[in-house]
């Protein structure tokens, strides 16, 4: 009989393990306090990525930019809802057909190593920032001129109008450095801004904690609730969740998975969409899946995805089922869109037919680790009770986005970032878009760019409306849902969510009252 | 002997030359797309195209190898394509984190494994039997399952010990100790019931030789004999399980760096690797390598201080 | 009167059916065969029994409760059906463990067979290669190999599989090196047979076993590598394999964690298994019986009336042994009985030659006066006393060790057959001369210097001082002999034991040896027993002599007597054999070395 207990003995171990793993739920207790109640003291926030570059030539949006922004004013202050507040430019005016803008900038400003910011400082950082190949050089593509006339003003001149351009002055590419620290060639590690915070070197282990002491002379006190703020990279969502869960930080992104088990240890919630989920079809003129250029195979797929069930199993029910790729919040937006492709195998059927396409296959990526299981299994079934079979090829995470792009795929999955329209357009919409790698397009469309573009606001609105109804009705996209940001706090600590950005800003945090 | 480390010295040279030299070639002909992921997703071809000739990924093979090669024989291991950090920097940064939960393993699983591993070969009976089972059961569950159930119970539940995160030594020798608790005894859980078989076996070797019979029966004590002579020469065996053991502990803490969060040389492996980072890899590649090779040799010396026959010879 | 003992010698068969009849009694290598069976039979009949398919998504029904609508385990987070996916799944699984294990072979073992059985450079070549490999972190390198080469199951499978081959090329150049040498291959060479069917006939038949060993281990390892690849996300997740599933049930592990049990459950059993039948086989070669049928003994009384039994009540012998009976147990609860009811005495001066061949029992009857019997071993009856003190006392009680080593080397001594084995290695001569003399006589470290000095002078070493200082490999067999005899001397013992002291010496020295024997018996007037299977020392040394064979006492006596008219068969033939200047008649098979294995070495994950 030694053998029976030797093996149940294994057998129960392995049970064991996962079992314990199972309850953790319920055993969890409340994050622990770190004495961060009432202003000052400390706040430690897990971030899903690490800075790659402290140099703000560098610089990229959402996750990234909550590294940038203790240490770096940026010129305009996007609020948490997204309008654009002063920051180191007072004030900032558009000629007549939005081809130059004009900053006058604030004139007591100092970097932490005792230069003074002025206009030549923002000139030096904006051109830099275009001709850098930061990873967002490109949003900075229309300006062809940056000139400090005076100590106070830079005058920006542009190739042809750029909607988004004072966002983007509010985002990534706003950060000011001091420019004797551009020189000195060593910005990309060791960060000198005019910011609220400074990176403490001495508390700071690269990859794992980034430690950032209150700037004592800096000219807002208002933005410096905590004397410290640390940021740790945490990349595993387990991890994280185990984090904030056990009391080691203040505040994280969590996922759809990790969601209950934060929820059960009592701690805040903010739920805010960021992103759409769905199928891109790249290959909208049939070269490699002839079938796609037909638009009834394009709408016969969105209505054989079970959109409701996918955002429940895969999602966890976390966000919001909908056909459009333009988000909520955004001036392109249309309620009626948000169901205009119901599961219905059926009609999916219908169309097929009446398209005269047989059965056909096409050749889609997929990333461990990147797509659900689930996911996969579920766009694959969906697709194939319509008689559309899918080849999944396994993609290393790093390949991916590239293979996208230089368009190896006819169709993919992704989740992209809904930003402003005139930021969608060029995402996913414009003829030389990133995301529009066989480079498609019709005339309609270009009409309603050109109108987005140098449109007047109202103009801008209603081509962006228009925009969207199109392409919805050509099927260019099946998108699935918008998932919710999944945003924990502890509960001394608050957060605003920042519209169109995967995380809160650093100035949105502060002790629960 | 000075011979012999310079003959070791140099067999560990040619060996750092044909890995990192296979390791360059398998790299340069994958096709990581690396630019791409350095710039993120919102980047232009344009952009991607710029970078890769600003990463010099347009020169052919032998150029970049050579660049590569010239610069790692002057210790210049490059900058890292994703964080601009130098290579030699991150790495030295990142390895007090690996080895602090390496070498404090090794020492434990030493002790323990031959506490266990000489009560197992001299006892025998249950404690034998304990040994057997618990071995069986610590390679028969994977170390990330282990790791798992200790942070759900220690870090999460009972909220004892850190679920992330590593505090240097030179800050807080407590909050280091606490940092690499639980990864400590994820892996020293295998470790220890490996080494610890392997010891048994060494010992039950040893006591059955002859001149443990003889010196038995010259009447010296059998705690004298045991812990003298049979674990003497049972050492060197023990010595070569724990350097396979470093060795392959230096490839279990990519698992465990990531379950905890740890800023480690398995996680930059793994960052590397997932990323394309490939000046980080060759230099993560090399210094392993380089620690492999001198911990291989220092064994080698040990034994050999061990054992007077290879001392001479 | 004798029979004839010998048989035919047919290792190979019996140790094939021995080894693979004792990994089914081990209860442990059963369960893991009866396991391993089942999911080998899995892997190949799964994608037939299993009732749904393993891919065929259901996203409504995710995630349901085993025993939902026919779902014997419930479903996945896809919705598909978690119990085909798991039989399914162990056909990749097994698929990608085995191709490690075949690619570790193919590498492993030709190159190891060439590196054995020719050496020279390709020998050196290969170990090098080998140790190359064996110092590389295995997850490092496959993580190397999945950026270069791609995330699939068989690529990185066939990468560790090259990482896995130096331990199958060890074993195999081990083995080979060992067996290359011995006579059945010389024979087979002289006899004409090409190399080829010499490494096929024989060489492979040797490293077969051990090969079986580490291939159980490595496709125990391959499975658990496969898993940590997954769960650092560099698997394939279109492969179905269970790394997969568990991998998926780590992604879900807080809203269903049952979904981590299945996989798990069945990757530790089979890698488990793995382990324990990889230990059991190698516990079942271990067990190989040294001595293969042997024939068992009756304890029944002697039949010759020449052994008379000791008086027990005569304690003024030095030694006296009484029907003394030792055995060893056995699997399956017989007792295998090698010593059978052995009687004779000793006194104070004598010498008492112990004769037969080997096996006979009389080395194990020495170490039963010594107390230094194996653990294994089992006193069965009888009693042994030594100068009144009862060292085995009828009862069966035996002395305590602690006892026994007050009186081992200093009272009673003895000197081993082999002089090479039986010096520590690590330590030098002086000090393993000195060491007894300090704990034992209670000398100063200076005075047992000395006196070991002395010592090593009076065994007739000419040079002591270098002697003292040497290392046990810097002095030939003889000197060591010396050295062992002065060991035993050192400490002024009343009894010595001598097993076959001179058997592994050369002629000449044998005789100095044994003139340094006498010598020292009078010079401490010891009593002495002396093991040997050679008449001719019995003659030159012995004052009486037993003659024992198969663990029996045949004969005993006055060694005149015996010499001049020796009553048994038995004796005749030894004697006769010692007359004709040959060693005596083997009565034994051939044994085999048993194979010493590397024990699995666990690569970390």
């Amino acid at each position: 009989m030694k053998f029976r207990s030797r093996v149940t003995a294994v057998a129960l171990l392995t049970a064991a393990a996962i079992t314990l793993t199972a309850c953790s739920g319920s055993g969890a207790q409340p994050a622990s306090s770190d004495g961060s109640a009432g202003t000052g003291g400390t706040l430690t926030i897990g971030a899903f990525v690490d800075v790659k570059s402290f140099d703000p030539a560098q610089a990229h949006i959402g996750h990234y930019v909550q590294y940038y922004q203790p240490v770096y004013d940026s010129l305009l202050r996007r609020e948490p809802d997204g309008t654009l507040v002063p920051m180191l430019a007072t004030a900032w005016e558009y000629n007549s057909d939005n081809t130059e803008l004009t900053l006058t900038l604030r004139d007591d400003v100092t970097f932490t190593d005792g230069t003074t910011l002025d206009a030549e400082a923002v000139k030096v950082n904006l051109d830099r920032f275009r001709t850098g190949n930061g990873p967002d050089a490109s949003t900075l593509a229309q300006v062809s001129d940056v000139a400090a006339t005076d100590a106070t003003t830079v005058v920006i001149t542009l190739k042809a109008q750029d909607p988004a351009l004072l966002d983007y002055l509010g985002n990534a590419d706003g950060f000011i450095a001091s420019p004797a620290a551009i020189e000195g060639g060593k910005l990309a590690t060791d960060p000198v801004g005019s910011g609220p915070y400074t990176l403490d070197k001495s508390k700071t282990v690269a990859a794992s904690t980034y430690t950032f002491v209150k700037n004592p002379d800096y000219w807002d006190p208002s933005l410096q609730v905590y004397d410290t703020i640390v940021l740790k990279p945490i990349l595993d969502t387990t991890a994280m969740s185990n984090a904030i869960i056990s009391g080691q930080i203040n505040a994280a992104l969590l996922t759809a998975k990790t969601q209950p088990q934060a929820k059960g240890a009592g701690l805040t919630e903010y739920n805010y969409p960021t992103d759409w989920q769905g199928l891109l079809f790249f290959d909208r003129d049939g070269t490699m899946v002839p079938e796609l250029a037909d638009v009834k195979v394009r709408q016969a797929i969105n209505y054989a995805i079970d959109k409701e069930t996918l955002l429940a199993q895969v999602g966890k029910g976390l966000g919001t089922a909908t056909s459009q790729p333009f988000g909520k919040g955004t001036d392109a937006f249309d309620e009626s869109l948000e169901s205009a492709y119901p599961y219905d195998v059926e009609k999916a059927k219908a169309l097929l037919s009446e398209a005269g396409v047989g059965e056909f296959s096409i050749t889609m990526p997929t990333v461990s680790g990147f797509f659900d299981p689930a996911l996969t299994a579920g766009i694959g079934q969906n697709l194939a009770d319509v008689g559309i079979t899918v080849n999944w090829e396994n993609v290393a995470g790093s390949d991916f986005i590239s293979s996208l792009v230089q368009g190896k795929y006819a169709a993919s999955w992704f989740s992209l970032f809904q930003g402003s329209p005139w930021v969608a357009v060029n995402q996913i919409i414009a003829p030389e878009a990133t995301y529009n790698p066989f480079h498609t397009t019709d005339a309609k469309v270009d009409t309603l760019i050109t109108a987005i573009q140098t449109g007047s606001a109202d103009e801008q609105k209603t081509a962006a409306q228009e925009i969207n109804k199109y392409i919805v009705e050509q099927a260019w996209f099946a998108p699935f849902y918008r998932p919710d940001q999944i945003f924990f706090t502890d509960k001394n600590t608050t957060t605003e969510p920042q519209l169109q950005q995967a995380v809160p800003s650093i100035y949105s945090y502060a002790p629960a009252q | 002997m000075v011979s012999f480390i310079v003959r070791r010295l140099i067999s560990g040279v040619v060996v750092l030359f044909v890995v990192s030299s296979l390791t360059f070639f398998m790299l340069y002909f994958s096709a990581t797309s690396v630019a791409r992921n350095i710039l993120g997703e919102s980047a232009t071809q344009a952009q991607v195209h710029l970078k890769e000739i600003e990463l010099g990924l347009d020169q052919p093979l032998f150029s970049r190898y050579f660049d590569w090669l010239g610069g790692a024989l002057s210790g210049n291991f490059g900058v890292s394509w994703f964080n601009s950090q130098p290579v030699v920097e991150s790495i030295v940064g990142r390895l007090p984190t690996t080895l602090s939960i390496v070498l404090v393993t090794i020492v434990i699983a030493a002790v323990l494994a031959t506490l266990f591993g000489v009560a197992a070969a001299v006892r025998r009976g249950w404690v034998d039997r304990l040994l057997q089972i618990v071995s069986i059961g610590a390679s028969a569950i994977p170390q990330f399952v282990v790791a798992i159930v200790l942070v759900t119970v220690f870090a999460i539940g009972l909220q004892l010990l850190p679920a992330t995160g590593y505090v240097p030594l030179t800050d807080n020798v407590g909050g280091w100790l606490a940092s690499i608790t639980l990864p400590i005894i994820a892996l020293a859980i295998g470790a220890v019931a490996s080494t610890a078989q392997q010891v048994r076996s060494a010992v039950i070797t040893v006591l059955s030789r002859d001149y443990v019979r003889t010196l038995r029966s010259r009447g010296l004590a059998p705690r004298e004999i045991l812990f003298r002579h049979v674990l003497r020469g049972a050492a060197p065996a023990g010595l070569t399980v724990l350097s396979l053991q470093f060795i392959g502990m230096l490839g279990g803490v990519v698992v465990l760096e990531q379950i905890f969060a740890l800023p480690g040389l398995g996680f930059l492996a793994l960052q590397s690797t997932t990323q394309g980072d490939m000046p980080v890899l060759m230099g993560v590649v090399v210094y392993i390598v380089i620690i492999v090779v001198v911990v291989n040799l220092l064994v080698d010396l040990a034994v050999g201080w061990l054992n007077p026959k290879a001392r001479v010879s | 009167m004798t029979e004839t003992l010998a048989e035919t010698p047919q290792p190979e068969a019996a140790v094939r059916t021995g080894v693979f009849r004792r990994l089914l009694k081990n209860p442990l290598g059963l369960t893991a065969l009866i396991i391993l069976g089942i999911v080998v039979l899995t892997g190949i009949f799964g994608p037939v029994i299993a009732p749904f398919d393993p891919n065929k998504a259901d996203l409504v029904n995710a995630l349901a409760g085993p025993g939902t609508d026919g779902h014997l385990l419930g479903t996945d987070s896809a919705g598909r059906d978690v119990f085909s996916r798991l039989l399914v799944g162990a056909q990749s699984t097994l698929l990608a463990a085995a191709l490690a294990a075949v690619v570790a072979l193919l590498i492993g073992l030709p190159t190891g067979l060439l590196a054995g059985y020719f050496g020279g450079k390709f020998d050196s070549v290969a170990s090098w290669c080998t140790n190359v490999l064996m110092s590389l972190p295995a997850i490092i390198i496959l993580l190397a190999a999945s950026a270069a080469l791609g995330r699939s199951v068989w690529i990185s499978m066939t990468v560790f599989g090259v990482l896995m081959s130096p331990g199958m090329f060890r074993l195999t150049r081990t083995s080979v090196q060992a067996v290359r040498n011995e006579l059945y291959v010389d024979a087979a060479r002289v006899a004409g047979l090409s190399t080829a069917s010499i490494i096929g006939k024989h060489i492979l038949f040797v490293v077969r076993a051990p090969l079986i060993i580490q291939t159980s281990i490595v496709c125990g390892i391959a499975i658990a590598i496969q898993a940590a690849l997954e769960f650092l996300g560099l698997g394939d997740p279109l492969t179905p394999t269970w790394g997969v599933m568990l991998n998926e049930g780590f992604i879900n592990i807080y809203g269903s964690p049952i979904l981590a049990v299945w996989p798990g459950l069945a990757i530790s059993l089979t890698v488990g298994s793995f382990v324990v039948l990889g230990n059991a086989l190698r516990d079942a070669l271990e067990d190989a019986p040294k001595f293969k049928r042997t024939k068992p003994i009756q304890l029944t009384p002697p039949r010759t009336e020449s052994v008379q039994a000791v008086d027990l009540a005569a304690a003024d012998h030095l030694l006296s042994v009484s029907r003394l009976g030792v055995g060893y147990p056995q699997q399956g609860g017989a007792t295998k009985v090698v010593v059978a009811d052995v009687s004779f005495h000793v006194d104070r001066g004598e010498v008492l030659g112990i004769v037969g061949e080997s096996g006979s029992g009389k080395s194990q009857t020495a170490f039963s006066i010594l107390g230094l019997l194996p653990d294994e071993a089992e006193i069965l009856g009888g009693s042994i006393s030594f100068d009144g003190i009862p060292l085995v006392s009828a009862g069966g009680n035996r002395l305590s060790q602690g006892r026994l080593s007050e009186l081992r080397g200093k009272r009673i001594a003895y000197i081993p057959q082999e002089p090479m084995s039986n010096l520590d290695p690590n330590f030098t001569i002086g000090y393993q001369l000195v060491r007894p003399l300090t704990r034992v006589l209670g000398l100063s470290k200076a005075e047992a210097t000395a006196r070991a000095l002395e010592l090593l002078t009076i065994v007739g070493i000419t040079n002591p001082q270098r002697t003292f200082d040497a290392y046990p490999h810097e002095v030939s067999g003889g000197m060591a002999q010396r050295v062992l005899i002065a060991g035993a001397v050192s400490c002024n013992p009343d009894l010595l034991i001598a097993d076959e002291p001179t058997t592994a010496l050369d002629v000449t020295v044998q005789a100095e040896v044994l003139d340094l024997l006498r010598d020292l018996q009078a010079r401490f007037n010891m009593g002495v027993v002396l093991v040997t299977h050679n008449f001719g020392v019995v003659a030159d040394l012995c004052d009486r002599v037993v003659v024992m064979q198969n663990g029996r006492v045949v004969e005993s006596g006055d060694v005149r007597t015996i010499l001049r008219a020796p009553r048994e068969q038995y004796t005749r033939t030894l004697l006769g054999a010692m007359l004709e200047g040959k060693t005596p008649m083997s009565t034994l098979t051939v044994t085999e070395p048993a194979p010493v294995f590397d024990a699995p070495v666990k690569v970390g994950l």
